[in-house]
C-alpha cells in the first residue's frame, strides 16, 4: 500500500471512500433535481445506475483493496460513471439552455433558471477520482503521464474551481441575498490558486498555506450545509412542509461537495 | 364512566401498555445530551490532562470526543426529523429555528475537523498543546451558543413539546376545570348551578 495510513486505512482507500461518499450525495441531488422535472426523459434515470454501481464498487475496493476483480470493477465503474456525466452535460447544455426558447441569447437566464451544467461534469469529477483511487490501490504510479499526486491535485483544482463557479452562479441567482452566499468565493477560491499552485511550484510555504485553505473549505462546505436547510426553513412552511421546500429549496447536499474534495485535498498532501 | 388510558386511565393490561407505547417521542433531546456532555467532558479531560501531565486523562478526552463525533450524527439525524414536524409559525421562534438549524452543520464540521485533528495527534504519537486546547474550547462556545438556541426552543416557544398532559387520576375525563376560587366567595346560586352542572 502506498502512502500513510489513518485511522486503519491508505490514502487510496480514503479517496474510493470520499469518492463514493460524494457521488451518494450528488445522486441524492440529481434525484431531487430529476423529480422536479418528472423524469421527462428516460436517460435522467442514467446518473443513478452508473453512480449506484459507482459508490458499491468504490466501497468494496476500499474494504479488499487486494482483490484484483473489484479493482477491475471499480474502474469500469468509474469509466462508465464518467462518460455517464459527459453525456449528461450534453444532455443539460442541449435541453437546459440550446432547446430553449430563446437558446444562447438567454444564456445567463438559463444557466441560472435552467438544468445545473456542471453538476453531471461533477459525477465525472468523483468518477475520475474513484478511477486514480483504483490505480493506486492497484499500486500504479502514474496516470495520464503524471505521477499520481500531481494528478490527484490537478483533479482537486478542476473539481473545486468547478464547485465554486457553478455555486456562483446560483447564488447570483439568489442575489447573495445572504452574506454568507459569498463564501464559496473566499477559502475555496483561494484553494483553487493554492492547488494549483502546489501541482506548478511545490513549496513547505504553499503546502502549509494550502493545508489551511483546504480546512477552511471543509468546514465551508458544513457552512453551506446549514445555510442550505436554513434556506428551506425561510421558504413558506419550511420543513414541515419537507418534499415540495426540498424540491424548491436550494440543492441539498451541493455544499458537501466543497468538505468532499478539499479532503482529498487533505488525503493527497498529507498521506499520500 | 371509564377514563381512557391516554388520559390518565389505570392500565390493567400488558396490551394496554403495549397501545401506550408511541415512538412519536422526540429524540433530539436524548442525543443532544450524549454530544453535550462527550464534547464537555473531551475538553475537560484534555485540560486536566495537559496541566496535570496525565496520560491517562489525555486518552479519555480523545476517546471522548470520537464518542462525541458518532453520536452526533443520531443528534443531527433526529433534530432534521424534529424540524420536519414542528409546524412553528414565521416569527421569533422560526428565526430561533433556523439559527439553530444552521449552527448544527457548523458546529458538526468544527467537530469532524478537531476530531481528525486529534486522531492525527493519536497517530503520531503528540500530546495535546494549547492550540488544540483553544480550538477544542472554541468548538465548545459553538456547542454552547447551539445548546441555547436549542433550549429556547423548547423552554420558552416549547416546540416539540406535547401541550396536553395527563390529569390527575381523580378528575372525570369530562367534568370542566376546577375554578380558582375560594368556596367562600361563591354565592349560594352560583354554587347550586355548579353543583347541577357537575351532576
Amino acid at each position: 500500500m502506498t502512502g500513510t495510513s489513518f485511522i486503519g486505512l491508505y490514502p487510496f482507500q480514503w479517496i474510493a471512500l470520499l469518492s463514493a461518499l460524494m457521488t451518494l450525495l450528488l445522486l441524492a441531488d440529481a434525484l431531487a433535481g430529476h423529480y422536479r422535472s418528472g423524469f421527462a426523459f428516460r436517460v435522467q434515470y442514467a446518473p443513478f445506475i452508473s453512480g449506484g454501481l459507482l459508490i458499491i464498487a468504490a466501497v468494496a475496493a476500499a474494504v479488499a483493496p487486494n482483490v484484483t476483480w473489484l479493482n477491475t470493477t471499480l474502474r469500469g465503474a468509474g469509466w462508465l460513471a464518467v462518460a455517464s456525466g459527459l453525456i449528461g452535460f450534453g444532455f443539460h447544455h442541449y435541453y437546459g439552455i440550446a432547446k430553449k426558447p430563446g437558446g444562447y441569447k438567454w444564456l445567463l437566464h438559463y444557466l441560472m433558471y435552467g438544468a445545473p451544467q456542471l453538476a453531471p461534469l461533477a459525477l465525472a469529477m468523483t468518477s475520475a477520482l474513484a478511477i486514480v483511487a483504483a490505480r493506486g490501490l492497484a499500486g500504479v504510479a502514474r496516470v495520464g503521464g503524471l505521477s499520481i499526486r500531481p494528478a490527484l491535485l490537478i483533479l482537486v483544482t478542476v473539481a473545486l474551481a468547478g464547485a465554486v463557479l457553478q455555486a456562483t452562479i446560483l447564488h447570483y441567482r439568489g442575489a447573495f441575498n445572504n452574506p454568507a452566499m459569498y463564501a464559496p468565493l473566499t477559502a475555496p477560491l483561494l484553494a483553487v490558486v493554492a492547488s494549483a499552485w502546489m501541482v506548478v511550484a511545490p513549496s513547505s510555504l504553499i503546502l502549509f498555506a494550502f493545508t489551511i485553505l483546504l480546512w477552511l473549505t471543509f468546514l465551508v462546505g458544513f457552512v453551506g450545509l446549514g445555510m442550505h436547510l436554513r434556506g428551506y426553513d425561510r421558504q413558506m412552511g419550511g420543513l414541515y412542509v419537507f418534499l415540495f421546500n426540498l424540491l424548491e429549496g436550494p440543492p441539498a447536499w451541493a455544499p458537501a461537495l466543497f468538505a468532499g474534495f478539499s479532503a482529498v485535498g487533505l488525503v493527497t498532501v498529507h498521506l499520500l | 364512566m371509564k377514563r381512557p388510558t391516554e388520559r390518565g386511565g389505570t392500565v390493567t393490561s400488558l396490551r394496554q401498555a403495549m397501545s401506550l407505547v408511541k415512538m412519536g417521542a422526540p429524540m433530539h433531546p436524548i442525543f443532544v445530551h450524549f454530544t453535550i456532555a462527550l464534547t464537555s467532558a473531551s475538553l475537560a479531560f484534555d485540560a486536566l490532562g495537559f496541566f496535570f501531565d496525565k496520560q491517562s486523562l489525555t486518552a479519555a478526552g480523545g476517546w471522548t470526543l470520537v464518542g462525541s463525533a458518532l453520536m452526533t450524527l443520531a443528534t443531527l439525524s433526529t433534530g432534521l426529523t424534529s424540524s420536519t414536524r414542528a409546524p412553528v409559525e414565521e416569527g421569533e421562534a422560526r428565526s430561533f429555528l433556523r439559527a439553530h438549524m444552521a449552527l448544527g452543520l457548523v458546529f458538526y464540521g468544527l467537530l469532524v475537523a478537531i476530531t481528525f485533528w486529534r486522531i492525527s495527534l493519536w497517530q503520531s504519537g503528540q500530546s495535546v498543546s494549547w492550540v488544540y486546547l483553544v480550538a477544542l474550547a472554541v468548538v465548545a462556545l459553538v456547542m454552547t451558543v447551539q445548546g441555547y438556541l436549542g433550549g429556547e426552543l423548547v423552554y420558552r416557544y416549547g416546540v416539540e413539546v406535547e401541550q396536553a398532559y395527563r390529569e390527575l387520576p381523580d378528575r372525570d375525563a369530562e367534568s370542566p376545570a376546577p375554578q380558582l376560587i375560594s368556596s367562600k366567595s361563591v354565592s349560594p346560586s352560583a354554587r347550586t348551578k355548579k353543583q347541577g352542572e357537575a351532576s
